[in-house]
């Protein structure tokens, strides 16, 4: 794809322009955070409640808790 | 012509002496407007010695300190059963929820069993009498005395605080703890003198605390068979008690870690955006050509 | 002087007629005015590529308005989730009883975020007399397999639907619950036969797993 082509489809019209910001917004959020997160656990890896419970190898569900 | 020259001078410079006595006449007054507060403030200030500060704490290198660090959770869980086998048995921990702990140091199963052990006021029978139920994870952590003047009966006047923000309450916060329970002397230095069933720590503000030293090695027997020694115990039930006083500390960091990235990406851009913005009038140019009058017209 | 002038004039109206906006531009406008393009040589990149480096200029501004519009979403996201009910309360939303110990033929009344909850081990006999009501003679109609998950047991909300008191059990006309306030009659499955109630006693959601029922 050219620049040219770039130009028309995403920036020529304002409308299209905004459109794609607010779309692309929805898609990085939860990449974004994802990504985040999986950096964060895996430089904390061994520390996190996971991985001591894999560690003790203790069953349990925790997501049950919450709404008991 | 030169005359009036020397006047104009004259009355600048005596402007230039005015302001100048103004700005030495406030700074002089300043200083010793503050000194005179300071040494006022020095007069009533409670603690003027170094022993009745408390022995500063050392810095310790926390597995949790660092802006992307989470707490140890396996500390967390063994520091509660520290609690739970010793600090209990005079403290309490008021503001933390059973529930609380699912998911961060043990599973639901085995908080509910732990829950149950303790009874809990109940609703009062058609009779209007009171009744017990075991503990459910929606209570809180049950104290060890009924109310203050208990807690105060129990230990000679002197009330164990509550721990669940403790940490968070006291200068030096983890590091202070830690340092608190494992610096406890065999025998206090000659010349202090303690009140009666009091002990010395050179860590506690005034160097006399009524708790006295509590953890010993072997004290506790962890299930993930980490050797119980006076200083593990210590940092674990310290790991514990600084999770009840910031329970969102590792979902804080990681808010942190992505706000940080956001904003940092946000401001990067619009550095660009800001130098793109300006190339076009940074870079113009103003000329102006006279016109040629001569010869046209 | 003035000739030239009147003539420019009616050459602007001219032009103006002819090219509409572009009237300003014409001949007669820089033809009078002293500007002259400067010379922007040195300034102008040598491989130009506009679509390039407009799109790369569009790209960097349209990062700046995701990356904000992101960073607003989740501050909106952050103040409406303030709105739903905290954990302390959620963690209250529910009652687990243990069924094992409610013996047939007997009541027994849970509190459930506040309100009184009725929960009867109903007899063979009791379910066969609720099930041998005339539906349709009813007042608020409604079968006993619409009111029970499992008909050995009736989970009912304990709130009389007239005025909101709390009906006795084992009472009234129809076996039931009887309400002592305005004298509603309810039978073995809740329902209202007699008296100033317009509806059945509502059904909270519930679940039943075994010896363990979870209201809520």
């Amino acid at each position: 794809m050219s620049f040219a082509t770039i130009y028309r489809v995403f920036f020529k019209r304002n409308a299209v322009f905004v459109g794609t910001i607010f779309a692309a917004g929805f898609v990085f959020q939860p990449l974004f955070d994802s990504g985040i997160t999986s950096w964060y656990e895996a430089h904390n890896k061994g520390k996190l409640w996971k991985d001591v419970k894999a560690q003790l190898q203790l069953v349990g569900d925790e997501e049950a808790a919450d709404d008991e | 012509m030169f005359s009036q020259f020397t006047k104009r001078l004259a009355t600048k410079n005596f402007a230039n002496k005015l302001s100048s006595k103004l700005v030495v006449g406030g700074v002089a007054t300043a200083g010793l407007t503050s000194s005179a507060l300071l040494y006022a403030d020095s007069l009533t200030a409670n603690a003027l010695t170094a022993a009745e500060h408390g022995l500063h704490a050392p810095a310790f290198d926390w597995s949790h300190n660092g802006p992307f660090e989470t707490f140890d959770h396996a500390s967390i869980r063994r520091g509660y059963q520290v609690y739970r086998e010793v600090c209990a048995a005079c403290h309490s921990l008021d503001r933390v929820a059973w529930r609380t702990m699912i998911g961060v140091a043990f599973t639901n199963q085995e908080v509910r069993d732990m829950a149950a052990e303790f009874e809990y006021d109940d609703e009062p029978d058609e009779q209007g009498n009171p009744r017990k139920r075991p503990g459910k994870i929606a209570d809180y952590i049950q104290a060890p005395y009924e109310n203050e003047q208990a807690a105060r009966a129990a230990n000679q006047g002197a009330l164990p605080p509550d721990l669940s923000l403790i940490v968070k309450a006291r200068h030096g916060a983890a590091d202070y703890i830690f340092a608190l329970l494992t610096g406890y002397p065999d025998d206090p230095p000659a010349g202090v003198v303690l009140p009666e069933g009091a002990n010395y720590n050179p860590y506690f503000p005034g160097g006399s605390i009524a708790m006295a030293r509590v953890l010993f090695d072997e004290l506790v027997e962890y299930e993930d068979g980490t050797p119980a020694t006076t200083s593990q115990m210590a940092k674990d039930v310290t790991t514990f008690l600084n999770w009840c006083a910031e329970p969102e500390h590792d979902e804080r960091k990681r808010l942190g870690l992505k706000t940080i990235t956001i904003l940092s990406t946000l401001f990067l851009l619009s550095v660009w955006i800001k130098k793109f913005k300006w190339a076009g009038i940074k870079t113009r140019q103003f000329k102006f050509n006279p016109p040629k009058t001569s010869g046209k017209k | 002087m003035l000739a030239q002038r009147l003539n420019g004039a009616k050459l602007l109206s001219n032009s103006s007629r002819l090219l509409g906006s572009r009237c300003l531009s014409s001949s007669i406008v820089s033809r009078n005015s002293t500007y002259r393009t400067p010379d922007f040589g040195s300034n102008v990149k040598q491989d130009r590529d506009a679509d390039k480096s407009r799109s790369y200029a569009y790209f960097m501004v349209g990062s700046l308005g995701l990356l904000s519009s992101v960073g607003a979403k989740s501050t909106v996201e952050t103040f409406v989730t303030s709105m739903t009910a905290s954990s302390d309360i959620l963690a209250m939303a529910k009652v687990e009883v243990n069924l094992a110990a409610i013996p047939e033929g007997k009541n027994v009344v849970v509190k459930w975020q506040g309100k009184p909850v009725f929960i009867r081990h109903r007899t063979p006999r009791e379910i066969q007399e609720a099930n041998s009501v005339d539906v349709a003679s009813l007042k608020d109609p409604q079968t006993d397999a619409d009111r029970v998950q499992d008909p050995q047991w009736l989970v009912m909300l304990g709130i009389c639907t007239h005025l909101g008191c709390v009906p006795i059990g084992e009472s009234g006309d129809f076996d039931g619950w009887f309400c002592p306030c305005h004298g509603s009659h309810y039978d073995i499955s809740g329902r209202i036969r007699k008296g100033p109630a317009p509806l059945n006693l509502e059904i909270p959601k519930y679940e039943l797993d075994g010896d363990k029922l979870v209201v809520g």
